[in-house]
């Protein structure tokens, strides 16, 4: 790395053997990581998650999309050797259910960070790096789409959209469209930051240009606290998409979504509880995997907590 | 009638009408996410009106659908709405336990040849405006249906009726380029009045069971004030209908805006005082939120409970759960005359019938609240033969493979079928979804829409392609009314298009009947007719499942599935 990316923080376990390169926010980073119980189990957690959503077949052996494996004579019964997790209304197999359904949310969390992250800290960078009326016209943009009610947002969004468009796009949609100021807004503040500092003005005056001293000396330097908060907005898409598709507006049948499973359950609820706890577990435990993963990661980054 | 929350009503929409339903379906979904946020946030406990602090100064509150149209009872041809009219409005004739017709407003209704009737009245009766209820008030009420020009639901209704074909001339070639003549008449000349409370009746063919279809509210009278100096019925009085019956409007509603309609008692009603002061008539978009809310104690009667909670209701609810058994089918229908190719094709429909578990889905999904059909005809009425649909409505799994193989299987493309996502239908459609791919080997792809009535309007312009849900309950007790509304060509509710010359004929020649027992063997030839083409597959018979909250009592549904709040009261 170059020498412009060495920051402020001393670095705290600079020392640990091999130590010729010096000590970089990453380094330090990467080693209060792999130290880091809450970080070992969520990211084990997450991407065995990861490995369910794209090989959904490992794992269970009935495929939940091929409805003739539904029999509407085990309707609501409960668990037993086959069926580990139960059958749900109309007799599906609830294991193989909760299984497929884990794709959907992993897409949807993962697809929906990508996009706020790149949209808003693309535009946050210019904001914080040009100023001026770039940095008005973007700032008062992000907070007219700040100021929306996200969940009645979304909702409003994907009642345009109908449910006949609903599906995996347009929830993605409604969460981006809606997420992506809070990334514009962190990373706008931390160019602001970054840009009057002494390497920069370095850079510049040793005649670098603008795209250059954007990409080479302020966007890594800037990036920690987007890497923070996208880690955590995972968790939060995938509780969101559960929420919508629960309402009714987001993932629609045949497609399988923990929070379909669970408006679907909810109203025998109390004649059959499975096809409603193990979607709701999956979903808690999915979510926690990924808010612990964050949790770690602003640790590991956060200067203030060091 | 079509049954709205379990369905919902139907009938060619004219192109001015669309266009204005398009808009308004957009606010009403808008409207409705906004609206379950806010259920979700309160409990909905809004209490329009009247609305005081104790459960004892509060009207009664009824769940129903939005009705389809303003309150006018000409054109109400779906149970929410009828459900209001029920309270606003009294009829000819009421109808007893055994569903025969008992005079009400009526003193006599009498004919020598099933032709031509004489109706006399029964002196006192007044409308809501202190005007009395006379022979010229039906007449008028009638006409005003029957003009093929107002595009009212209960048009139908008057077609036995003399003079009927004058005011609604039949276009030259069905639903294509031509235009209907003009019309050549305004008024039935069927209808004479003879004094202020006597009329007469001609009838364009003998129909022996007349009598019977007229405690339907499309046989409601209207006031003189219903009607603008131009002759027509004003807006106004479609906000806030001037009815006869025990109660009257608390204020006028705006549909598609207000989410309550509110009545009041009407002290002067001739036969007695109500024994509740006030009913708001609660709209809901879906009936597992107002089940919600009537465990919570925000709303008094359901009239149907939404399937998924009748399991659990019974024991919720002890003494106040109602179970009876109901006149309504549910179907499966197919547009078989603009349909897709499974649709149009009589072998592929018998075969999606015979792959249909409906012991099954009505033990199940039902959880044993409705019965397996075999009948077009309801066994609430006399006519049902049990058992009528033979193998066609008999689950055989290989059977139908094989027929459906037959008549072209895969090549026949998937099969769709809608529904309306507001009257808790998704469970069975999704079951039946299930079968028919099991069995059948076919993709299919249940469809949820927002409202019912994209359905039938996409039906009636003839963009819908695929199967749809369908139900229909009885709006006389009559065999006919089973046959003729549904299927009859250029019927209001006929929605798949069928048309076969040798059904009219049964038809015609029941109706001819000297009395309605002798008329049912040729009603029963039109039903085998049916039962062989099959434009729409009968699914299962309905069963009333209500229920009621702790506020009241003496709740009691008739098998029109109307609550008789007259006789409702508070504990």
């Amino acid at each position: 790395m170059s020498n412009s990316t060495i920051t402020a923080s001393p670095p705290k376990h600079a020392k640990s053997g091999k130590g010729k390169k010096p000590a970089s926010l990453w380094s330090d980073a990467w080693y209060d990581l792999r130290h880091s119980k809450v970080f070992l189990f969520g990211a084990a957690l997450a991407l065995l998650l990861v490995i369910v959503a794209a090989f959904p077949s490992l794992f269970s052996p009935l495929d939940a999309f091929d409805k003739s494996t539904c029999d509407l004579a085990r309707a609501r019964d409960g668990l037993d050797a086959t069926h580990w997790f139960g059958s749900d209304n109309l007799g599906c197999d609830t294991y193989s259910r909760v299984i497929y359904g884990a794709r959907v949310s992993i897409i949807v969390g993962i697809v929906a960070t990508l996009v706020t992250s790149l949209v808003g800290g693309f535009l946050g960078l210019l904001a914080g790096f040009y100023g001026r009326w770039t940095d008005v016209l973007l700032s008062r943009v992000a907070e007219i789409f700040f100021a929306i009610p996200s969940i009645l947002g979304a909702l409003l969004i994907l009642a345009v959209v109908g449910r006949d468009n609903a599906g995996i796009g347009s929830v993605v949609l409604a969460l981006s469209v809606l997420a992506w100021p809070l990334v514009l807004r962190i990373m706008r503040a931390a160019v602001i930051t970054t840009k009057s500092q002494d390497f920069v003005l370095a850079a510049r005056a040793l005649g670098a240009g603008p795209i250059r001293i954007m990409i080479r000396h302020i966007l890594p330097n800037a990036l920690a606290p987007v890497i923070v908060v996208t880690t955590m907005n995972l968790g939060v898409f995938i509780a969101a998409e559960a929420g919508l598709s629960f309402l009714g507006v987001g993932i629609q049948s045949p497609d399988i979504s923990w929070g379909l499973m669970i408006a679907d359950a909810r109203n025998r609820f109390l004649e059959a509880p499975a096809p409603l706890l193990f979607p709701a577990l999956f979903l808690s435990i999915t979510v926690l995997a990924f808010v612990m993963l964050g949790d770690a990661v602003r640790d590991a980054l956060d200067p203030k907590l060091r | 009638m079509d049954i709205p929350q379990l369905s919902a009503v139907a009938h060619p929409l004219r192109e001015d009408q669309l266009t204005m339903r398009v808009t308004k379906g957009a606010q009403i979904i808008a409207g409705s996410a906004l609206l379950a946020l806010a259920v979700a946030a309160c409990g909905g406990g809004e209490t329009p009106a009247t609305g005081g602090g104790t459960a004892a100064a509060q009207p009664v509150r009824v769940e129903i659908a939005e009705p389809q149209h303003e309150l006018v009872p000409g054109n109400t041809a779906e149970t929410s709405g009828a459900e209001v009219l029920n309270a606003l409005f009294i009829g000819l004739v009421n109808y007893d336990a055994e569903k025969k017709p008992i005079n009400q407003i009526a003193e006599s209704i009498t004919s020598d040849d099933q032709t031509n009737w004489t109706i006399k009245l029964k002196d006192g009766y007044k409308f809501h405006d202190g005007t009395a209820v006379d022979a010229q008030s039906f007449v008028d009420s009638w006409n005003y249906t029957a003009n093929g020009a107002n595009a009212y639901e209960g048009n139908y209704f008057m077609g036995s009726i003399a003079g009927y074909a004058e005011m609604n001339p039949v276009d030259p070639d069905g639903e294509g380029e031509q235009v209907a003549p003009a019309a050549t008449a305004t008024t039935l000349s069927g209808l004479k009045v003879v004094d202020n409370l006597t009329f007469t009746v001609q009838l364009t063919n003998p129909f022996s069971g007349f009598p019977t279809m007229l405690g339907y509210t499309a046989f409601y009278p209207m006031p003189k004030a219903a009607f603008g100096p131009d002759g027509k019925v004003t807006e106004a009085y479609g906000k806030s209908p001037i009815g006869n019956g025990p109660f009257k409007m608390a204020k006028p509603w705006e549909r598609g805006k207000d989410q309550a309609i509110s009545v009041v008692r009407n002290d002067d009603y001739k036969e007695g005082k109500a024994k509740i002061d006030a009913v708001d008539f609660k709209i809901y978009t879906d009936l597992n939120t107002a089940y919600r809310d009537l465990q919570a104690g925000n709303l008094d009667i359901m009239d149907q409970l939404p399937a998924e909670a009748i399991g659990s209701a019974k024991a919720e609810f002890g003494d106040r759960y109602i179970e009876q058994p109901s006149s309504g089918i549910g179907y499966i229908g197919f547009p078989i005359k603009n349909g897709a190719d499974y649709a149009k094709n009589a072998d592929a429909r018998k075969a999606i019938s015979m792959a249909i578990d409906r012991k099954t889905i009505t033990e199940t999904v039902f959880s044993g609240t409705r019965v397996p059909a075999d009948d077009f005809i309801s066994p609430v009425v006399s006519g049902y033969r049990q058992g009528a649909c033979g193998e066609a409505c008999t689950y055989d799994p290989v059977k139908a493979k094989a027929l459906y193989d037959q008549a072209g299987g895969a090549s026949l493309g998937p099969i769709e079928i809608g529904y309306n996502a507001d009257g808790g239908h998704k469970e069975w459609i999704e079951a039946v979804a299930n079968n028919l791919r099991t069995n059948l080997g076919a993709e299919v792809t249940p469809k949820p829409v927002e409202k019912f009535a994209t359905i039938l309007d996409d039906l009636g312009a003839e963009k819908w392609k695929g199967g749809f849900r369908m139900a229909w309950i009885m709006d006389y007790p009559s065999p006919e009314n089973y046959l003729k509304p549904i299927f009859a060509a250029g019927a209001g509710s006929n929605y798949s298009g069928f048309n076969n010359k040798e059904f009219e004929e049964h038809i015609k020649a029941g109706d001819s009947a000297k009395t309605l027992e002798e008329g049912i063997a040729a009603y029963q030839a039109a039903d085998d007719i049916l039962l062989k083409e099959l434009p729409y597959i009968p699914v299962y018979f309905y069963q009333t499942n209500g229920a009621y909250s702790q506020h009241v009592k003496n709740v009691k549904i008739d098998p029109f599935e109307r609550i008789d709040l007259f006789n409702v009261e508070k504990v």
